[in-house]
């Protein structure tokens, strides 16, 4: 005999009542209440917590249990087994299981999964998605940070000239835009934007001097585009900042934001390894010494002497490190893949 | 001769307030938490939709008013549909804003037409959802009225440079509680926009002092050195400089999220529910704002050197704290009101929920 609440779904009249069992059926009786149903057609709620359990009735009424104690005894003696989610969320053993098993599986993702979707991702995106990202990222930049290259013509054209005469690795030449620009905030720098243009900004010209050494930045720029690191970056935090949301996200939407910029670090020392690999076989097969790649990143760390010690939360690998790699450059190695 | 039932028909005189209670517990909704994660996260998603109605059973069924809980009824399929139409919309959304062409506007046009009508389906999907004692809520706001809401105050607001935002705030809480009902008693809401004017005017101010004090606090000179390198050092900033410049700018919304936004959330939150009346019956809310803002910083704290592992615990104590400065004051005594409206409810299957009734709050 089990004390319940009976609700008829008509009203909020509560009447109490004694559930007991007979046979299969579930018999419920008290003042002017005299129901049986059958066990197969009463939906039992699953144990949350301590909270009071309802048996729901075909007819819409219920009754509302708070004896769970009772309830549990009662529904052994019909047969009844509660769902498996149900019952391992409330076995310690398995919940620390579970605990064990979500941080394994979100270093999993973190580690490789994400990486690889992110890749696959951005080789199959449109390319437009590509462009339409570039020329608005462009022409954000123009209005802000960026100002018209004051390389003299010639200079240019002479770089552009051997820029594209480059050969690929994958076959084929450069084909994506190289763009010149004069930036006083961003100082000696290049970067490629997610549709493979190239924005090549004077004070690296100045600080490198001679255009071999360009090239050879330039040939590091080609990797990021290759591999559209770009795109990559853009799906990896999308994922990364939707997971935090879900994950802190109901108690505070600021907190989620702050560890993304810290996930993303990490990933792009891989870019720039990555990048500096591609720049190297370029170079090599275009008769060039990786060398220059490395002669180029010692003037620019010396002209950026915070950037090199591993600056910006060490989104850059330490330029050392980079130097001695690219110096040693062995194509034939199987980890310079 | 006074029969037993006519006294019990009789108007009480003492009528006792009903205040909410929560009887959750962090360490038992840890368990629910961590099993829906995994799952959510091992099903790439998809069975988020089961863990949110489980979620919000775990909160709802220990929610009780006079010695009975809420409860919520809402199919996780559904929610699962408006998970998937949400992401379709801010997919869309967001490609739209990066790409300059007229399918830009289009998509534009749509959403602002969609997302009115979406947003009141949402409110009826909750609240046909949510029941007490097997008595349903519903919402029976007009589709008219949510447009004039969203679109025409929102609108309003923005080209008034949100003077008008209190307005567009006061008529939107004004819209969802006055179409709420218990059964067929209805809600009402009473309170005005200037109240609300009051309330942000308060804000305003106190950001404007926050964001002095900070200025001057180091913020200002942070900001003055960058300035300063450009123009001697042909323009170049020391990333460190920047970084900590940015770093302290963050913090600085934080922490006025956590203290001035705290003290705001507690005294709008005071200010809606106070004004909000269910039939004859009043509601009073108190949240204290000191308690509110240590109810946050602490939780943001925890939550932090825990690395999330807080969160159910931080999740339970922000339902208590709020929903137990939220009571009920009866008109007359609950019981009696409960029974005056016997038939009134054909609650279960009454209304049939049209097949665009789903979620889309994430």
């Amino acid at each position: 005999m089990l004390q319940a609440r009976f609700l008829d779904g008509r009203s909020t009249r509560v009447r109490p009542v004694e559930v007991s069992v007979d046979g299969t059926d579930f018999v419920i009786r008290g003042e002017d209440v005299d129901l049986r149903f059958p066990l197969s057609q009463v939906r039992v709620d699953e144990r949350l917590g301590r909270a009071a359990r309802r048996l729901r009735f075909p007819d819409g009424t219920c009754c509302e249990v708070s004896d769970l104690q009772a309830l549990d005894e009662l529904l052994a003696t019909l047969g009844h087994r509660d769902g498996w989610v149900d019952r391992v969320q409330r076995s310690a053993r398995h919940v620390l299981l579970a605990a064990l098993a979500c941080v394994l599986l979100a270093a999993v993702v973190y580690q490789w999964i994400l990486p690889w979707g992110a890749a696959y991702g951005a080789r199959h995106l449109p390319p437009v998605l590509g462009k339409s990202l570039a020329t608005q990222t462009l022409s954000l930049l123009d209005g802000q940070i960026l100002a018209p290259s004051q390389i003299p013509a010639a200079r240019r054209d002479t770089l552009t000239a051997s820029f594209r005469a480059l050969r690929l690795p994958e076959g084929g030449h450069p084909d994506a835009p190289l763009v010149f620009r004069r930036s006083v905030q961003l100082g000696a720098n290049a970067f490629t934007l997610p549709d493979g243009s190239i924005i090549l900004l004077d004070d690296l010209i100045t600080a490198v001097g001679d255009d071999r050494e360009t090239l050879a930045v330039l040939a590091h720029e080609l990797g990021h585009a290759h591999h559209r690191h770009g795109l990559q970056m853009l799906l990896r935090s999308s994922v990364l900042g939707a997971f935090l949301t879900l994950y802190v996200g109901d108690v505070s939407h600021l907190l989620a934001a702050a560890p993304a910029a810290l996930l993303q670090a990490r990933y792009s020392q891989d870019f720039e390894q990555q990048a500096d690999t591609y720049g190297a076989r370029l170079l090599i097969l275009n008769g060039l010494s990786p060398g220059l790649l490395a002669d180029a990143l010692a003037k620019l760390a010396a002209a950026r002497p915070e950037v090199s010690q591993g600056g910006y939360l060490s989104s850059h690998p330490s330029t050392d490190e980079r130097l001695r790699r690219l110096r040693a450059f062995d194509p034939a190695d199987p980890d310079e893949r | 001769m006074e029969s037993a039932s006519d006294t019990a028909a009789a108007p009480s005189p003492a009528a006792p307030p009903q205040p909410l209670r929560f009887t959750g517990n962090g360490a038992e909704y840890f368990g629910i938490w961590i099993v829906n994660l995994l799952l959510t996260l091992v099903s790439v998603g998809v069975y988020s939709a089961w863990a949110k109605v489980r979620r919000l059973q775990y909160f709802y069924r220990h929610t009780e008013l006079a010695g009975s809980s809420f409860d919520f009824h809402g199919s996780p399929i559904r929610i699962l549909v408006g998970r998937a139409v949400a992401l379709v919309l801010f997919i869309l959304y967001n490609y739209s804003v990066r790409l300059h062409s007229p399918v830009t506007l289009v998509v534009f046009v749509g959403l602002a037409i969609a997302l009115p009508w979406l947003l009141r389906n949402s409110f009826r999907f909750r609240l046909y959802n949510t029941s007490w004692r097997g008595t349903r809520f519903h919402f029976r706001g007009s589709v008219g009225g949510a447009y004039r809401v969203f679109l025409l105050n929102g609108f309003l607001a923005v080209v008034t440079l949100y003077l008008m935002a209190p307005f567009a705030h006061q008529r939107f809480k004004a819209y969802q509680h006055d179409n709420s009902w218990f059964g067929r008693t209805r809600f009402s809401f009473h309170a005005r926009a200037g109240q609300f004017y009051a309330l942000y005017g308060m804000l305003v101010v106190a950001v404007a002092l926050f964001g002095y004090v900070l200025f001057k606090a180091g913020i200002g000179s942070g900001f003055a050195a960058m300035v300063h390198a450009q123009q001697q050092q042909h323009g170049r900033v020391d990333p460190r400089t920047l970084f900590r410049v940015m770093g302290a700018l963050y913090g600085g919304l934080i922490v006025m999220g956590l203290t001035i936004g705290s003290v705001f959330q507690a005294l709008l939150t005071n200010l809606i529910w106070t004004s909000t009346r269910l039939g004859d019956h009043r509601i009073e809310c108190h949240l204290s704002p000191l308690g509110l803002m240590w109810l946050n910083v602490s939780n943001f704290v925890l939550v932090v050197i825990t690395l999330g592992l807080f969160t159910p615990w931080a999740a339970v104590r922000s339902a208590r704290f709020h929903l137990e400065a939220v009571t009920l004051v009866p008109a007359t005594d609950l019981q009696e009101f409960v029974a005056a409206e016997p038939e009134s409810i054909g609650a279960v299957g009454e209304e049939a929920v049209s097949v665009f009734d789903f979620d889309i709050s994430l």
